[in-house]
């Protein structure tokens, strides 16, 4: 029985009369820990916040969290727990590539909406191979092509190089740089290395690789934890290009702290590191209080946030936004005048009248309405049946001496492309206004 | 014997009084002794001098267990294969006859050897001996309820068996089982030699070396996988640390010999937990999950490999020589994304990925003779349309038989069912009288099968103090190995197999689950699936 041979009406897991379970897989120990494992914490308290206004429909989120070490072989066992044991409803936020691939081809199989993954890895977002499972990042290709084109033009007299590490994440990249027209010298300007192996060797020949053919703009797509120990390295061995420029998911400014502080780094030092280091963002920067999302959110992080580190950073700000989209695709599906597709129309929208969750409806309603789900990002969603994945936009930025990052040129430019062939131009689309409640509106 | 002892009187039999009585239309006749307790014990010949032993308490309630053991070798090797001298078992190795007794069923099995005195992969003989001993049973016994049960080989033997003998058995009992057919496995195992000798050894020759009949071909197969087991033991020695010495590209590479061989296992879908490796836990030396893997890779591939020579080497009894090509083998296709993603640093990165795969695609492949490889592929003719429950039990982590075997079967089963539930849909739709309606009802299909899986805990695997996998450690309690299952968890397998030849239905799964909880390690995830077999035809 395919997806769509599943009656809507039928009774799912984890939905009650009082209740949606959802289920999240992270790191919360380990390694690849630091920073990634604050994205559960703030997601629980936008739930948190939801619930206290009485949640959706009458049903309370209860998010069941699950820490994988960032080893694959405890996401499949988690996983499982999550789904006979807690008996989840859909799968929300999981974060990692190399984790969640793990995994990514049973929860389809067993057709459980695999919502919002923290991974731009494109294959995932192929409905003709994932029909369950949605984006929460723009793909590692869109962002490379928007930043690649960006350094393209900024700095075309300058020999630029890439530090990656050999998996899809950088395969992806890589990819997109291509398509923006960047490419490299194997051994000479780019360098890779084998992810889980930046800790111990501490990417020292790469650094030194780049050094010595001279490469003057160093892109590095890559974790967190391998940016922290490229800097530090560089700094090490007297390796100062002229800009580091930084895929957004290695780029968090309190990870990179966090991790260059484990290694005796003073904060102040490695804020200095961090100064003018570029990287693109899809939603605006944790430190613009200006912006009504980022306000809204940090209101209710100070207010519901229980975790142990509740700095607002990128990290809290993508499970912020993601507990948001999350609500909205809910409450959608639960609108009783949300137009289904053709098919489910009917049966979801009795659903919705009689206040029914179910599996099919809610990732109709991804596949139908995916554009319509409001979020703190400056592209709209792109969910569709042919496409789950999330935002087609960047801006790019830079880190200030407070590690904040600025908009270079000090206005925000979103630039928007795909993961094909597209061309990479300035989006016109206007981001909703956050309502006073900071409640999606779906 | 029950019926024999109701005609003649309990008190004369209480004695161990050896007695003869009528065989069975092929089979010679059983010779009996029953004990003190009133356990009968019988032994006899089928027709093809293979011997059998029947055994039946004195309480017997009217079920009889048929056992079907694994594969039997015809040819020593020593320290390694030994030949069977008779009947070696009568239940499931974990589970005592004594209990099997004790709960009152009737047991009977049968040495397997086919004509020729081959024991290997002659399915198509095994399937005529189990009816011959089932003749005989019911010749001498009143026979309620049957079930037919075996494990590894015999799965290739119970599933023909019940389609072409449907009234000889109430219940299908599949432990471990190569089903439907040896040859999907035995392309993988073949592969894994050809692999080895592109990455490790150019003299392995693997399956293109087999096909001489008798023993020159068995010591021929036999000299093979001593081959590989050299370069296990060198492996066991350095975890594959040393860089590739062949091919010849990739000399130099700094590529370790540990990744090719992670790359073997994958490719061939060997499991990345072993006895011992759990594919997660670390140490100083173990450093990284997919290192853990690639040490369960090593420590399962010696039996997995041991298969392949002497599966493929009865299989090419059959098939004649000639029977594995690779012409056509898309290396890349075989390594699955996932596996690359999540074992890429035991793999030395994408960037020795595609090295690897590249020089393999290019390396000379072994082409085959056609009539042997169609052959091979024909081994089983079975369609999975039997009715009659089936009750399926495999490792999570069976290094032999993969557990994809079990997930094959259940998709040729659920295809069949898919079928006849259309078939009954449409009756029932167009149905517009009321015998119709009836007559579509007696279309609706059951689907009698159940899949059970023995898991592995989530993490076992010790180290010593130096930070090297302690081998000497206790091994995962569950879901590792082959036919190696816990007496709770064989046991809540014959239970459910007993009440699916009552019932005529494997159970619902809230029946299935009140077995599972008192079977620690049994999946209670009814919907669980393995990773799929390499090959599937």
């Amino acid at each position: 029985m395919t997806l769509a041979e599943i009656p809507a009406n039928a009774a799912d897991p984890g939905v009650s009369a009082t209740e949606i379970v959802l289920g999240m897989q992270l790191p919360e120990t380990g390694a690849a820990s630091p920073g990634y494992n604050k994205v559960d914490d703030a997601m629980r308290a936008y739930f948190d916040y939801v619930n206290s206004k009485g949640g959706i429909g009458g049903k309370k989120i209860r998010l069941e969290v699950k820490d994988d070490g960032y080893k694959a072989g405890l996401t499949i066992s988690t996983a499982s727990s999550l789904i006979n044991k807690e008996k989840v409803f859909a799968f929300i936020g999981s974060i990692g590539t190399q984790t969640h691939i793990a995994v990514i081809k049973d929860i389809n199989r067993r057709k459980i909406p695999d919502v919002f993954v923290n991974s731009g890895f494109s294959d995932f977002y192929k409905p003709s191979v994932y029909p369950t499972s949605f984006a929460a990042l723009g793909t590692y290709v869109t962002e490379a092509k928007i930043l690649g084109k960006y350094l393209k033009e900024k700095y075309p007299d300058k020999k630029i190089g890439v530090l990656y590490q050999s998996d899809d994440f950088g395969r992806n990249s890589l990819e997109g740089f291509a398509k923006a027209g960047l490419t490299f010298e194997a051994k000479k300007t780019s360098a890779d290395f084998i992810a889980g192996t930046q800790g111990s060797p501490g990417l020292a020949s790469q650094m030194t690789q780049l050094k010595a053919n001279g490469v003057e703009i160093v892109i590095i797509a890559a974790v967190s934890s391998a940016t922290a120990v490229a800097l530090l390295t560089a700094s090490a061995i007297g390796y100062k290009p002229e800009k580091w420029a930084v895929i957004s998911v290695g780029a968090d400014a309190t990870t990179f702290q966090t991790i260059a502080g484990s290694r005796g780094v003073p904060a102040a030092m490695s804020a200095a590191m961090l100064n003018g280091l570029i990287t693109a963002s899809h939603a605006p920067a944790p430190g613009d209080t200006s912006d009504e999302y980022v306000a809204a959110f940090k209101k209710i992080n100070d207010d519901f946030n229980k975790g142990a580190d509740k700095r607002f950073d990128n990290n809290v700000m993508q499970g912020m936004n993601i507990g948001y989209m999350a609500t909205g695709a809910l409450m959608g599906t639960l609108n009783t005048k949300t137009v289904f597709s053709a098919k489910n129309n009917k049966a979801c929208q009795a659903n919705a009248k009689k206040g029914t969750l179910t599996r099919v409806c809610f990732i109709d309603y991804l596949n139908t309405n995916g554009s319509k789900i409001e979020s703190a990002a400056f592209t709209a969603l792109q969910y569709s049946t042919t496409t789950h994945e999330a935002f087609s936009g960047f801006w790019i930025g830079a880190y200030d001496a407070t590690t904040v990052l600025q908009p270079i040129g000090g206005t925000r430019v979103v630039y928007t492309t795909d993961s094909g062939n597209g061309p990479v131009t300035v989006s016109n689309y206007k981001r909703p206004a956050i309502a006073a409640d900071a409640l999606p509106k779906n | 014997m029950r019926k024999l002892i109701a005609a003649l009187g309990a008190a004369a039999l209480l004695s161990t009084t050896a007695i003869a009585i009528a065989p069975s239309a092929n089979a010679a006749a059983p010779t009996c002794t029953t004990d003190s307790k009133g356990l009968e014990t019988c032994t006899g010949k089928l027709s093809n001098g293979a011997g059998y032993l029947i055994k039946v308490p004195a309480k017997y309630n009217g079920t009889f267990f048929y056992w079907n053991h694994g594969v039997r070798f015809t040819y020593p090797l020593a320290g390694v294969v030994t030949v069977p001298k008779g009947v070696e078992e009568l239940t499931p190795s974990n589970v005592p006859e004594k209990q099997m007794l004790l709960s009152g069923y009737g047991l009977a099995t049968y040495d397997r050897v086919s004509p020729g005195g081959l024991r290997g992969w002659d399915a198509a003989a095994g399937v005529e001996m189990l009816k011959e001993l089932i003749d005989v049973v019911k010749a001498n016994y009143t026979v309620k309820k049957g079930v037919v049960y075996g494990s590894s080989l015999a799965g290739a033997i119970l599933t023909p068996f019940i389609e072409k003998y449907p009234t000889y058995a109430d219940a299908v009992g599949i432990m471990a089982g190569v089903t439907p057919s040896i040859g999907q496995s035995v392309q993988s195992l073949c592969d894994a030699f050809y692999i080895l000798s592109v990455f490790a050894d150019p003299t392995i020759k693997g399956c293109a070396a087999m096909g001489v009949k008798g023993a020159a071909g068995f010591y021929a197969a036999a000299a093979e996988f001593g081959k590989v087991v050299a370069l296990l033991t060198a492996w066991g020695g350095n975890l594959g640390a040393p860089g590739l010495e062949y091919p010849a590209a990739l000399k130099g590479s700094g590529i370790p010999q540990r990744s090719a061989l992670l790359l073997t296992g994958l490719l061939i879908g060997l499991p990345a937990k072993s006895a011992h490796m759990d594919g997660i836990t670390t140490s100083a030396v173990i450093p990284e999950q997919s290192i853990n893997a690639t040490v369960a890779i090593l420590e399962n591939f010696g039996e997995a490999i041991a298969t392949g020579t002497f599966g493929g080497q009865a299989i090419s009894e059959i098939t004649g020589p000639g029977f594995y090509d690779n012409t056509k083998t898309n290396w890349f296709s075989l390594l699955d994304p996932a596996d690359s993603g999540r074992y890429n640093l035991g793999l030395s990165g994408d960037g020795a990925i595609a090295g690897m795969l590249g020089v393999l695609s290019l390396a000379p492949r072994v082409t085959g003779d056609p009539a042997a490889v169609a052959k091979l592929k024909a081994l089983d003719k079975s369609k999975f349309d039997t009715t009659k429950p089936v009750v399926l039990l495999s490792n999570e982590a069976d290094r032999l038989v993969f557990s994809g075997n079990q997930a094959l079967y259940q998709d040729k089963a659920r295809a069949v069912y898919d079928a006849k539930l259309a078939i009954y849909e449409a009756a029932r739709d167009n149905a517009a009288t009321s015998a119709e309606r009836a007559a579509a009802a007696k279309l609706k299909p059951f689907f009698n099968v159940a899949s059970l899986y023995a898991m592995t805990p989530e993490t076992y695997t010790k180290y010593t103090a130096a930070g090297l996998p302690d081998f000497a450690a206790a091994i995962a309690p569950s879901g590792v190995g082959h036919e190696s299952f816990t007496k709770k968890q064989t046991m809540a397998w014959v239970k459910i197999l007993a009440h699916a030849a009552d019932t005529g239905k494997v159970g619902t799964p809230g029946y299935l689950q009140q077995y599972i909880k008192r079977a620690p390690g049994l999946n209670s995830d009814l919907d669980y699936r393995p990773a799929d077999l390499k090959y599937i035809w």
